[in-house]
C-alpha cells in the first residue's frame, strides 16, 4: 500500500515538474509560435576569446552585447584571465555539453583548439573563427582583411617612416599566432621586394600579449642593436611596451614605433612620438562579423564570394584562394595623433 | 681566515663576488652590456622586487612563509588606481601611503591567522592569496587600465638623474629613492631595536623566545603588517613603473622574490638573514634575468637558472647549518 502511494506521488511530482518545464518553454518562446529552429530566442551563441579584460575584447564584447540587443539572440562573450591556449580548451569543453547553437572563436593557438572544436562541431554545434585563417575545425573564419595585405599596408607606413632604409624589428603575441605571424610575412615581404634598404633584425619577437614582456624584449632590441629604426607590435598591448620602453631610452625620434593597437592603450604616446602610427579593424564590428556568420550558418544558410553581412568593411567578403572555409573582409582603419579621438575604445 | 670574512655572515661576499663575475662577464660577450643604460635598466626592473623582497625577509627571519603578497600587492595597486578614478583625485605621495595602509589590512589576516591561531604560515598565505586574488577581481575589477591618475603618470616619468650616451638616454627613476630608504629602515629594524631582535630570536626557537618574555604573537602581528604594508606599497609602484594597471600582474612571480631573499643568505628555517644579503639576492636575479634576455635565451632558461640558485643556496645554508648545530641567536648570546 506504502509502495503505491510513495509511486503515485513520484509520478505526480514528475508530471508537474514537466509541466513546468513545458510552460517555461512556451514563454521563454516570446509567443513566436513557430517550430521554426532559427528563432532568435531558441539560438543562443558564445564568443570565447584570448583573454578578458583588455580593452580589445572589452570593445569585442561591446559588438556582441549591440547583437544581442539588435536582435534578441542570446550572445554573450567569455574567455580566460590569461592568454594560455589550455585555459581556452577548457573553456570550450565547458561549453559543449551545454549545447548552445553556436561557438564563436578568438583562438590563441589555433592548433591547440583544433580537437575540441571537432569536438563541438562533432555535437552539432556550429563554430566560427576570427584571427585563424587556416583553422580547419571551423565552419567558418573570418578575417577583418587579407593579412600578406595588411601586413604590407604597415611595412608602406614604417617605411616611410623610417626614411626607406634601416633595421626594424617585429613583435608577436605567440608564435603559433597564425594571423600575427601573417602579418610579420607580409610586411617582411614588402620589406624584400620594395625597400631594399629595410631589413628585419631577426625573427619575429614573442611578446606573450604582455605589455611587460614587450618592454623587456625591446629593452633588450634598443641595447643590443642600437642603430635600430623601427619596431612592429601586434598584440594590441605590444605597442604600450615598446612605446614605454623607447620613451625612457629617449629614443622616440630615432625609432619609428607602429602596430596592431587600439587608441586608449596607445594614445598617451602619440603625443611625443613614441608611438608613432596604429593599425586596427574594429573589434566590436568583428565580433558581430562573428555572430552574423552564426546566425546565417544557424538558419541553415552559406557563407560564400560576395557575402554581404552588412557591416562596415563586410559588405563583400572576398574567399581566400586554397581555403573553402576562410573569408576577409576589407576593414582596416589607419590612426596617428591627429585622429585618435575619434575612436573611443 | 680573512677570506671567510670576506665571504660574510650569510654569504653576502660570495654573492657580491658572483654578480661581478657574471657582469664582467657579459662586459666580454656583449660590449655594450657596460654602460650606464644597464645600471638604470637593473635597477628599474628590481625596484619592485626589493621593495616585495623586504617583507619577505621580515618573514622568512621570523621563521615564516609568506606567499600572499602578490595578490595583496596588485589588490591594493590596482585598488588605489580604481579608487582615484572613481574620486577624480589626484595625487603621488598619499595614493602611496594608501596602497600602503589597504596592504597593512590585507596583512593582517594573514596576522590573525598566524599569530592569533597559530597555523602553518604556508597554509593561510595561500588561503589569503586565494581570497585578495578573487575579491580583487570579483569586486574591486577585472578591467585592464591603460592610463593613470596623471600625478601617477609623471612620478613614472621622473629621474633621479639621467645620463645621455650616443644610444639614448639611461634614467634612473625616482622611485629608486623611496626604495632606498626602506632598505635602510629595514636594516635599522632588524640590526637595533628591541622589535627587530625579538623577529630574530622568534625564527631561531619560538618556545626559548616565548620562554625569556618575547610575546610572540604581537612580534609575529607586526611581522604580517609590516609584510602587507610593503606588498602594497610595491604593489602601487609596480603599476606606477608599468605605466598600466592590470589585476592580472604579479600574481605567479612569487618564486622570484623568495628565491632571492633565500639565494640573499637568509635562513628557510628562521632567524638568520640580512638586508644587505637581500639587496645582493634581488640584484643577482635581475641581472641573471637582464643578461640571459640580451643573449637572447628563452625565458624558460630564467626559471631554470632561479631554480638552480635556490636549490644552490638552499644546500649551502644546510651544510653551514651542519657545522653549526645551534640557531644563530644563540650563538649571538653566547659570544
Amino acid at each position: 500500500m506504502r509502495k503505491i502511494s510513495t509511486l503515485l506521488v513520484a509520478v505526480a511530482s514528475a508530471s508537474a515538474l514537466a509541466a513546468c518545464g513545458s510552460s517555461a518553454d512556451l514563454s521563454s518562446d516570446g509567443g513566436n509560435g513557430g517550430g521554426n529552429t532559427a528563432a532568435p530566442a531558441d539560438l543562443r551563441f558564445v564568443t570565447v576569446v584570448k583573454l578578458t579584460g583588455v580593452g580589445w575584447f572589452n570593445r569585442m564584447e561591446t559588438g556582441v552585447k549591440e547583437f544581442a540587443t539588435e536582435t534578441g539572440i542570446d550572445a554573450t562573450q567569455t574567455g580566460a584571465d590569461d592568454a594560455g591556449p589550455e585555459k581556452q580548451v577548457k573553456i570550450i569543453q565547458d561549453l559543449i555539453p551545454q549545447r548552445p547553437t553556436a561557438i564563436a572563436v578568438v583562438p590563441n593557438s589555433p592548433e591547440s583548439l583544433e580537437g575540441v572544436l571537432k569536438r563541438a562541431r562533432d555535437a552539432g554545434i556550429k563554430v566560427v573563427t576570427h584571427e585563424a585563417s587556416d583553422q580547419k575545425n571551423t565552419d567558418a573564419d573570418i578575417e577583418a582583411f587579407d593579412n600578406t595585405a595588411y601586413g604590407a599596408h604597415m611595412m608602406d607606413e614604417l617605411a616611410k617612416c623610417m626614411g626607406e632604409s634601416g633595421k626594424y624589428a617585429n613583435f608577436v603575441g605567440h608564435l603559433t599566432a597564425k594571423t600575427h605571424m601573417e602579418w610579420a610575412a607580409g610586411a617582411q615581404a614588402r620589406a624584400q621586394e620594395k625597400f631594399k634598404g629595410v631589413t628585419r633584425v631577426a625573427d619575429p619577437i614573442e611578446s606573450q600579449e604582455n605589455t611587460g614582456v614587450a618592454y623587456d624584449r625591446t629593452k633588450e632590441l634598443l641595447t643590443r642593436n642600437p642603430d635600430i629604426k623601427g619596431i612592429i607590435g601586434s598584440a594590441a598591448t605590444d605597442v604600450a611596451g615598446i612605446g614605454r620602453a623607447v620613451q625612457e631610452a629617449g629614443l622616440q625620434d630615432k625609432v619609428c614605433v607602429m602596430g596592431t593597437s587600439i587608441p586608449s592603450v596607445s594614445e598617451k604616446y602619440f603625443a611625443d612620438g613614441s608611438i608613432d602610427k596604429i593599425f586596427f579593424w574594429d573589434p566590436a564590428v568583428a565580433g558581430k562579423a562573428m555572430l552574423k556568420i552564426a546566425r546565417l550558418l544557424a538558419e541553415g544558410k552559406q557563407v560564400e564570394e560576395g557575402t554581404n553581412l552588412g557591416l562596415p568593411g563586410y559588405e563583400s567578403l572576398k574567399r581566400f584562394p586554397g581555403n573553402a572555409t576562410t573569408f576577409h573582409g576589407n576593414a582596416w582603419i589607419d590612426v596617428d595623433k591627429s585622429n585618435a579621438a575619434e575612436y573611443k575604445f | 681566515m680573512r677570506l671567510s670574512r670576506l665571504r660574510g655572515e650569510n654569504n653576502e661576499g660570495l654573492l657580491a663576488g658572483l654578480i661581478i663575475l657574471l657582469v664582467l662577464m657579459m662586459g666580454v660577450v656583449e660590449p655594450g652590456f657596460l654602460g650606464p643604460a644597464t645600471l638604470t635598466n637593473v635597477v628599474r626592473s628590481l625596484l619592485v622586487d626589493l621593495t616585495f623582497a623586504l617583507g619577505m625577509l621580515v618573514v622568512i627571519i621570523s621563521g615564516g612563509i609568506d606567499v600572499s603578497f602578490t595578490a595583496i600587492a596588485i589588490f591594493s595597486g590596482y585598488g588605489v588606481i580604481v579608487l582615484m578614478n572613481d574620486l577624480g583625485a589626484d595625487g603621488t605621495v598619499w595614493p602611496f601611503a594608501l596602497a600602503a595602509l589597504a596592504g597593512a589590512v590585507l596583512g593582517g589576516l594573514n596576522a590573525a591567522m598566524v599569530a592569533g591561531l597559530r597555523l602553518p604560515t604556508l597554509i593561510v598565505t595561500l588561503g589569503t592569496q586565494g581570497i585578495v586574488r578573487g575579491a580583487l577581481i570579483a569586486f574591486v575589477g577585472s578591467q585592464y587600465l591603460s592610463n593613470l591618475p596623471t600625478g601617477l603618470e609623471s612620478l613614472a616619468r621622473s629621474d633621479l638623474f639621467a645620463v645621455t650616451t650616443g644610444g639614448g638616454t639611461a634614467r634612473m627613476t625616482l622611485l629608486a629613492l623611496p626604495v632606498a630608504v626602506l632598505c635602510v629602515l629595514v636594516a635599522l629594524l632588524l640590526r637595533s631595536t628591541m622589535l627587530g631582535r625579538s623577529i630574530y630570536a622568534i625564527g631561531g626557537d619560538v618556545e626559548s623566545a616565548r620562554r625569556v618574555g618575547i610575546r610572540v604573537g604581537r612580534v609575529q602581528t607586526f611581522v604580517y603588517l609590516f609584510a602587507g604594508a610593503l606588498a602594497g606599497f610595491g604593489g602601487l609602484m609596480h603599476v606606477t613603473l608599468s605605466r598600466q594597471a592590470n589585476p592580472y600582474d604579479l600574481v605567479g612571480s612569487e618564486l622570484d622574490v623568495i628565491a632571492a631573499v633565500v639565494i640573499g643568505g637568509a635562513s628557510i628555517f628562521g632567524g638568520r638573514g640580512s638586508v644587505l644579503g637581500t639587496v645582493l639576492g634581488v640584484t643577482l636575479i635581475a641581472v641573471i634575468n637582464n643578461s640571459l634576455v640580451l643573449l637572447g635565451v628563452p625565458s624558460a632558461w630564467q626559471r631554470l637558472a632561479v631554480g638552480l640558485l635556490v636549490l644552490l643556496g638552499v644546500g649551502l645554508q644546510a651544510l653551514g647549518q651542519g657545522r653549526r648545530k645551534s640557531p644563530p641567536i644563540l650563538a649571538e648570546v653566547r659570544s
